[in-house]
């Protein structure tokens, strides 16, 4: 009876946030799976006309754009992540130690992740400028160069460019989580490792790695859902170009919803989107609970 | 001090019966009022908000029972918030945005037609006073108006005296003279390009090309609003895209990172004094003046130029910017009485002083202003570049479509596609004539 009405008090402690939830998150879901099935053309006057799933069909089937957008969404995600858990793990590992000014460049590091996205797209693209830019300046300056590189209009080298600066803005939170993470590392497993006569290579991989790994496959979990639906720095850097060079998912959803006014076809593509973020949620999820169930049965 | 407790019934009867009598007469005086609100997209920096709520404040003083409420939007975030404003049905009384929004809104039954306000135009003669017929038949659709111009947002092309007459050149007058011109004054070894113009993704690079197609006699529509880019027009619109992209594929002659530039690089490279001929918009003349007044000296303003076309074609890319009033709003006959107030021969002096070339007048009378006499690439833009400004449905007039065209970049793309070697024009022309196909048959 008193854990009955204890369940029924949580029951009720928990309304508001499942009120703001359905509020929030799964009334627009409703109302995008909704939308999408119908024609939703706002430069129409009969924009909730049924069209059953010819916006999906159109997507998948109909025209290419979907999947080449998909997989430079794929690229910019994988390396952005990529790269800034390999940034975010070095300066970890670096400022975890000992070092003078550890404080100081703890809060340095942690600067690009306060900058909001419009202003990070518009210092990078005053970095990147052909003619105008403090990177070719350098790079002139110190005779790397001798004509500027085309870091945002030479198709083969903007997917890069603009995978640098998500890397920049991505790695402060991966770098605090991390640091967070290496300090409940046990000092005396490492130290009895280096008696051991293990390698910093080999401290790394099976001393301090472990403790580290769940963290790490939630962290990549979340950053790669951040970045596969990141839109301002790209749209603002190169537009979706050179030559569709950048066009990732988001900033075709933005074209086609605000300039093309097909709301039905955008929320089509948003959906296929969700799909592809569960699916990677989903795979990273099992990977994590294997790993748990593997450590579980270690520690056993 | 009084507390409620001190309050008997009989007071607390006569307080609420004169809250009440309050309350009526609030409500009486806001039926006699009425509140517009009145969203911009481009008048939202500080000195052109200043003179706006300076023109406002002269708005209000001579109409005691209309209030104006200014909103900025920012140009960014135009569509979004006009489409959720028509989704939550919040949309502005009035507002002033892009070319294509009054047809666009007007397809999705947003607007309230601006019929009367062209025909008492017509009446008084401020029509046969705009510069061109196409600043306001292109808000005719489906037999109305659906916006009134109020401005007009120029693309010049910019060009140092200074240069031409050391080459012993003068000021080119169509396109071979351009070109010659522009090869010949590239300089890379004192850091100057023949020629900058915005490629990039983005589109301001659609508006110089479109220039160019119409010189060369082509065009996005024919006179009866059918789609001819990539039929009809393709070999004009081809030789127009050749002619534009030759400058960076062929010739050499621009920065060699132009598929990225947007307004901005252009303006600032011909600021810096790096280009000899520049594209840029209306604003540049007040950037000349305010960051390089000794450039400014140096610069002229090109007469629009003849192309394959002949002097039928010399024709340029502007936009006439529309205002337009929400068919819901509770207060529609107000918002019309702003609307013809405030679209008159020197009502907006005011916005043209703050940020010299940034904005047009639409009326002939409203060139003869000791603003324009004294400034002189003010009078050369108005002499050689306002008169033959027409606009995208050129040779047609209204469609709702071409919002998306324009919106989706689909004739910025072509640009972009040859300048980094993607696409041949012929290739990147049909390409681009695909995707508005779709357009006109969704």
């Amino acid at each position: 009876m008193f854990l009955q009405r204890r369940a029924r008090f949580a029951y009720f402690l928990v309304l508001p946030s499942l009120a703001v939830i359905t509020l929030l998150d799964i009334l627009p879901i409703i109302e995008s799976v909704v939308v999408s099935l119908q024609n939703q053309n706002m430069g129409r006057s009969n924009p909730e006309a049924f069209v059953g799933f010819a916006h999906y069909s159109r997507a998948l089937f109909e025209e290419p754009t979907f999947w080449t957008s998909l997989w430079k969404t794929v690229i910019w995600t994988a390396f952005s992540v990529a790269g800034a858990y390999l940034v975010a793990l070095g300066l970890a590992l670096l400022l975890n130690m000992d070092i003078w000014g550890r404080t100081l460049f703890r809060a340095l590091f942690l600067v690009p992740w306060v900058i909001p996205d419009v202003a990070t797209a518009l210092l990078w693209k005053w970095l990147y400028g052909d003619e105008f830019g403090v990177i070719n300046f350098l790079l002139t300056k110190v005779g790397i160069i001798n004509k500027p590189v085309l870091w945002l209009s030479d198709p083969l080298m903007a997917m890069p460019a603009v995978v640098l600066v998500q890397i920049w803005k991505l790695y402060p939170v991966m770098f605090v989580v991390l640091l967070a993470a290496l300090q409940n590392v046990p000092k005396e497993l490492t130290e009895s490792a280096v008696i051991d006569g293990a390698g910093v290579m080999q401290r790394f991989r099976f001393v301090t790695f472990p403790f580290i790994k769940a963290t790490s496959i939630i962290l990549t979990l979340l950053a790669s859902i951040w970045t596969f639906q990141a839109f301002d720095i790209v749209y603002l850097l190169t537009g979706g170009g050179p030559a569709g060079a950048t066009k990732i998912l988001p900033t075709l959803v933005y074209d086609k919803a605000f300039w093309g006014l097909e709301m039905g076809y955008a929320s089509a593509i948003s959906l296929l989107m969700l799909l592809c973020l569960l699916v990677i949620s989903v795979a990273y999820l099992t990977i994590y609970r294997t790993q748990g169930l593997q450590a579980d049965e270690a520690r056993a | 001090m009084v507390g409620f407790k001190d309050f008997d019934r009989r007071q607390a009867v006569v307080a609420g019966l004169g809250g009440l009598f309050m309350l009526t007469a609030d409500n009486a005086s806001a039926q006699a009022q009425a509140n517009l609100t009145f969203w911009t997209v481009r008048l939202n920096t500080p000195e052109l908000s200043a003179a706006l709520k300076a023109i406002l404040n002269d708005f209000e003083a001579q109409n005691p029972g209309i209030k104006i409420k200014h909103e900025p939007v920012s140009g960014n975030l135009v569509y979004p918030k006009f489409l959720t404003a028509i989704r939550g049905q919040t949309m502005p009384d009035i507002a002033e945005a892009y070319s294509y929004h009054p047809l666009q809104f007007a397809a999705a039954d947003q607007m309230e037609p601006m019929d009367d306000i062209i025909e008492l135009w017509k009446g008084n003669g401020l029509l046969a006073d705009i510069f061109s017929e196409y600043a306001y038949k292109k808000f005719l659709w489906r037999d109305h108006y659906w916006g009134v111009p109020y401005n007009l947002d120029i693309r010049p092309i910019y060009y140092r005296k200074d240069l031409l007459e050391a080459k012993g050149l003068k000021p080119p007058r169509n396109w071979d003279e351009f070109q010659a011109a522009a090869i010949a004054l590239n300089d890379p070894a004192n850091g100057v390009f023949g020629v900058v113009f915005p490629a990039g993704n983005f589109h301001i690079a659609q508006h110089f090309y479109m220039s160019f197609m119409f010189q060369a006699g082509g065009s996005i529509l024919d006179k009866d609003g059918n789609l001819v880019f990539g039929t009809t027009a393709k070999d004009a619109n081809v030789k127009a895209l050749t002619y534009l992209t030759d400058f960076a594929t062929k010739h050499k002659v621009t920065p060699p990172g132009i598929a990225s530039y947007n307004t901005d690089e252009p303006h600032t490279l011909y600021v810096q004094g790096r280009a000899a001929f520049g594209f840029g918009t209306g604003g540049l003349i007040s950037r000349l003046m305010k960051e390089n007044p000794a450039l400014a000296e140096k610069t002229g303003i090109l007469e629009v130029l003849e192309g394959p076309a002949g002097p039928s074609g010399k024709l340029t890319a502007a936009f006439y910017n529309p205002m337009f009033v929400w068919k819901h709003s509770p207060a529609k006959d107000a918002a019309k009485t702003f609307v013809k107030w405030f679209v008159q021969p020197g009502r907006l002096e005011r916005l043209y002083q703050a940020v010299p070339g940034q904005h047009w007048p639409i009326f002939k009378r409203d060139i003869n202003t000791d603003r324009v006499k004294s400034n002189r690439l003010l009078k050369e833009a108005l002499d050689n570049v306002v008169p033959y400004s027409t606009d995208f449905a050129y040779p047609g007039f209204g469609r709702p479509e071409m919002g998306v065209i324009d919106g989706e970049k689909m004739f910025a793309a072509p640009v972009n596609e040859v300048v980094v070697g993607a696409k041949t024009p012929e290739k990147a022309v049909l390409d681009a004539h695909e995707a508005m196909k779709k357009v006109f048959s969704s």
